[in-house]
């Protein structure tokens, strides 16, 4: 750094080089993408290229480097999440696009029991056996004389008219 | 990785020689003659305080005299490490206007404690902070000038040092300067101004030395 403080330009091109090699893990162990690595190294190094009338080769380098990069780093993380929040909604805005409350609700466990003992027999049983007995649908077809596959067309056709009454 | 190579030939390219910024300790020399000279000039024109001769065996004086000198120096000392990005690597000593802070409030606690009877109020008040004020401007615009052409990682504490510095000299001035022997008065209209003085520097260095 000396020399390329002198006018050496390839003492300058040199130390460049080995302060990116270095640069490059500590930022990578720092940012998510390469391309945020790059972009922010440019940063550094221009900066490095900019203060360098501040180092005067008489004390280590590393740290000097190491100051200039987590100066920009934490400039860069400052500017990336203060955009980040820019562009977040804000929980008071969402609560008008939120139609209903989500945590409490009109429908209780004894509405859709009387839904489901409204439904025809057949389903009403089926329903009854596997969400109240725990029964599997091909026990349930095998207790009521019925192939696996059916059952489960006549569970769906009957969580299909539920839903409805349910959105009403 | 291309764009890295390209930069780091640019920056080669443009890298001719340059003159090394001097050592920190003649950075803050410099600054302190400058701002002593200042100082005597300013009380060439404006004149020293008649009772100084006698003032000068109170010892609670020489001590805040010598507790504000204090604070000149070390906010001197580290505004101009807290110019260098790596704080020249003596970080320690970058904090000493901490402890001269300490010290000088220890003096101002004992000195009031001291004031007994309290010395009367002088008729003036706000006054004061405004001379200090007027006479820390140049100093404090100065400090940040010089200050901008190096590369401050720390502005908010590099400013706040170059307030503290810039309204040190004005405080010395008007103790030098104002025939005044209330702690009361000198606590409320020259320390107090002075400390919010220093924490609007620490909102005028990120302005000022962002670089």
């Amino acid at each position: 750094m000396r020399l390329s403080l002198d006018g050496d330009k390839r003492a300058y091109a040199e130390i460049l080089q080995e302060t990116s090699r270095f640069l490059r893990p500590f930022l990578a162990k720092r940012l998510s993408f390469t391309n945020e690595v790059d972009d922010l190294l440019q940063e550094i190094l221009i900066s490095i290229h900019k203060a360098r009338h501040t180092y005067d080769g008489n004390r280590p380098y590393r740290p000097w480097v190491y100051a200039i990069a987590r100066f920009r780093l934490q400039d860069y993380l400052r500017a990336h999440y203060a955009d980040q929040l820019h562009h977040a909604s804000d929980l008071s805005e969402m609560e008008e696009y939120l139609h209903e409350n989500v945590t409490e609700t009109d429908i209780s466990y004894e509405y859709i029991s009387r839904e489901v003992e409204k439904l025809p027999e057949k389903q009403a049983m089926i329903l009854r056996l596997m969400h109240q007995e725990g029964y599997t649908a091909k026990e349930v077809a095998e207790k009521i004389g019925m192939n696996e596959s059916a059952v489960k067309v006549a569970a769906h056709r009957a969580y299909k008219v539920l839903r409805q009454k349910l959105e009403r | 990785m291309g764009n890295v190579d390209e930069l780091i030939d640019k920056l080669a390219r443009d890298g001719a020689a340059i003159k090394p910024a001097p050592h920190p300790y003649m950075l803050s020399l410099k600054w302190m003659g400058w701002a002593a000279a200042y100082l005597i000039v300013s009380l060439m024109f404006s004149g020293f305080r008649p009772d100084l001769a006698s003032k000068l065996h109170d010892p609670w004086f020489i001590a805040e005299i010598g507790a504000l000198a204090g604070i000149f120096v070390a906010t001197s000392l580290s505004a101009s490490l807290l110019s260098f990005p790596d704080i020249h690597q003596m970080r320690r000593i970058a904090f000493a206007p901490v402890v001269t802070f300490a010290l000088f409030v220890l003096v101002m606690l004992f000195a009031w404690r001291a004031d007994n009877p309290p010395a009367p109020l002088p008729v003036h008040s706000f006054q004061c902070t405004l001379g200090i004020t007027m006479l820390s401007l140049l100093p404090a615009a100065w400090m940040f000038y010089v200050m901008r052409k190096f590369a401050s990682t720390h502005y908010h504490l590099a400013g706040c040092c170059a307030l503290l510095f810039a309204f040190s000299i004005g405080a010395i001035w008007l103790r030098l300067y104002e025939v005044n022997n209330s702690i009361m008065h000198v606590i409320e209209w020259h320390y107090l101004p002075m400390i919010a003085f220093g924490i609007i520097g620490l909102w005028l260095g990120k302005v000022m030395l962002k670089w």
